[in-house]
């Protein structure tokens, strides 16, 4: 009672069984699909049985490996929406790092127009729960939020108390979700960055 | 004379942004209050972002947004006739676990979002270089397990075929907007700091 954990036959059969469902489920898969997951088979099977970093939740909504979460939102663009997002992001040469770079905690961006402009995918890349980054933006960044944001069909306002929920609203929580070094954050990267510099200077000093 | 140069262009391009400036205030006329509070709060901030930036949006080769080495991939494609169900199914079994990712090596980050009712596929990355190499890096490292992932779209013609990379542009939307924190670390240079940082430690407890 006091702790679920598997036993390793337990663990083996519960494997085995989704290997099974999983290949029921290839079985109208086109044939590269069919013949590419016998091939990979032997290799997810040592995969999935390995202890994999989890996936945990980021907090209200969206995934989280190890420190970075995802954040995935799509919303409807109101009328003329498209055309002062465009405008706004071209001003700045598609580079949003004068206000990003203040909120500390971003490693990836991006704003894409979809749809025939009627949709817009804002999608990150960040530290840490989905609540404090989200206080952060408000925080830091408010006026930027307001600005890209009023592009968006029904946002409230940054300052509005329905802000988060529209946003929550929005998200659609990844169901892959992978980064390359889990461990770090944006101000480690950073830490790390002056580091191997020292490590640099120094090692020329000596040599 | 090259003096002079500079100066005019310098000059050209204060007044585009100035140009540009005018132009977002006009777009922004018709937006609620809070929205036009927020542009004249932060104009002076935007003009100095917009004549001086830090790094620029450039094309990932093909197609895609990059800033310094990091590019992005963004693909929408329709999932075929059972196509979701399988997905679903193969990201579970993996429970976060890419190590063929790791093993390709130039990959920050990777998404999977299911759209519109399990009708649409989101793939989202964040990856090294230009978009031509990362492709073929794929094929040439983890050509099965991209078959697998990818027959859950419509139409992938399979890795092996000579109109994939012709299928995968068609359906990449390139980002008007990219941003990056780190624009000049790879993930092979990300993870040699990473190693660094360790050493350093180890050394200073050694000598601690």
């Amino acid at each position: 009672m006091a702790t679920q954990t598997l036993t390793k036959p337990q663990q083996d059969q519960a494997f085995e069984k989704k290997i099974q469902q999983f290949r029921e489920l290839f079985a109208d898969a086109p044939e590269i699909g069919k013949k590419a997951i016998e091939n990979a088979l032997h290799e997810l099977k040592s995969q999935a049985s390995d202890p994999p970093p989890q996936v945990e939740s980021a907090g209200r909504v969206g995934a989280r490996l190890g420190k970075v979460s995802e954040l995935t939102i799509i919303v409807p663009l109101a009328p003329g929406g498209a055309k002062r997002l465009r405008a706004f992001l071209r001003l700045l040469g598609g580079n949003l790092s004068q206000g990003a770079d203040k909120v500390g905690t971003l490693h990836t961006m991006r704003f894409v127009f979809f749809d025939n402009d009627t949709r817009l995918l804002f999608a990150t890349a960040y530290d840490g729960d989905w609540d404090t980054y989200i206080d952060d933006f408000v925080a830091k960044i408010p006026d930027y939020l307001d600005i890209i944001d009023s592009a968006w069909d029904g946002w409230p306002g940054i300052r509005h108390p329905g802000a988060k929920d529209y946003l929550a609203k929005h998200q659609i929580t990844a169901e892959g979700w992978y980064v390359a070094y889990p461990d770090l954050t944006v101000a480690e990267i950073l830490r790390l960055q002056r580091i191997g510099k020292a490590v640099d200077d120094f090692l020329d000093k000596v040599a | 004379m090259a003096t002079q140069t500079a100066t005019a262009n310098r000059s050209k391009q204060d007044l585009t942004v100035e140009q540009k400036i005018q132009e977002l205030r006009k777009l922004y006329a018709d937006t609620p209050q809070f929205a036009k509070t927020a542009l004249e709060n932060t104009l002076k901030d935007l003009t100095s972002a917009a004549s001086q930036p830090r790094s620029r949006m450039a094309s990932a080769g093909r197609t895609g947004s990059r800033q310094g080495t990091v590019s992005e991939l963004t693909v929408i494609a329709p999932f075929a006739s059972g196509g979701a169900a399988r997905l679903r199914a193969l990201l579970q079994l993996r429970n976060g676990n890419f190590d063929d990712t790791d093993r390709v090596g130039t990959v920050h980050d990777m998404r999977f979002v299911f759209l519109d009712n399990d009708t649409k596929l989101l793939f989202a990355t964040a990856y090294d270089g230009d978009w031509d190499v990362y492709i073929e890096d794929f094929v040439a490292k983890i050509p099965n397990e991209m078959d697998v992932l990818f027959s859950c779209w419509e139409g992938w013609p399979g890795i092996h075929s000579p109109e994939v990379k012709d299928w995968i542009a068609k359906h990449q939307v390139t980002a008007e907007g990219w941003y990056v924190a780190n624009p000049n670390l790879s993930v092979a240079e990300t993870r040699r700091l990473g190693k660094v940082g360790k050493a350093v430690e180890e050394f200073l407890d050694k000598v601690g």
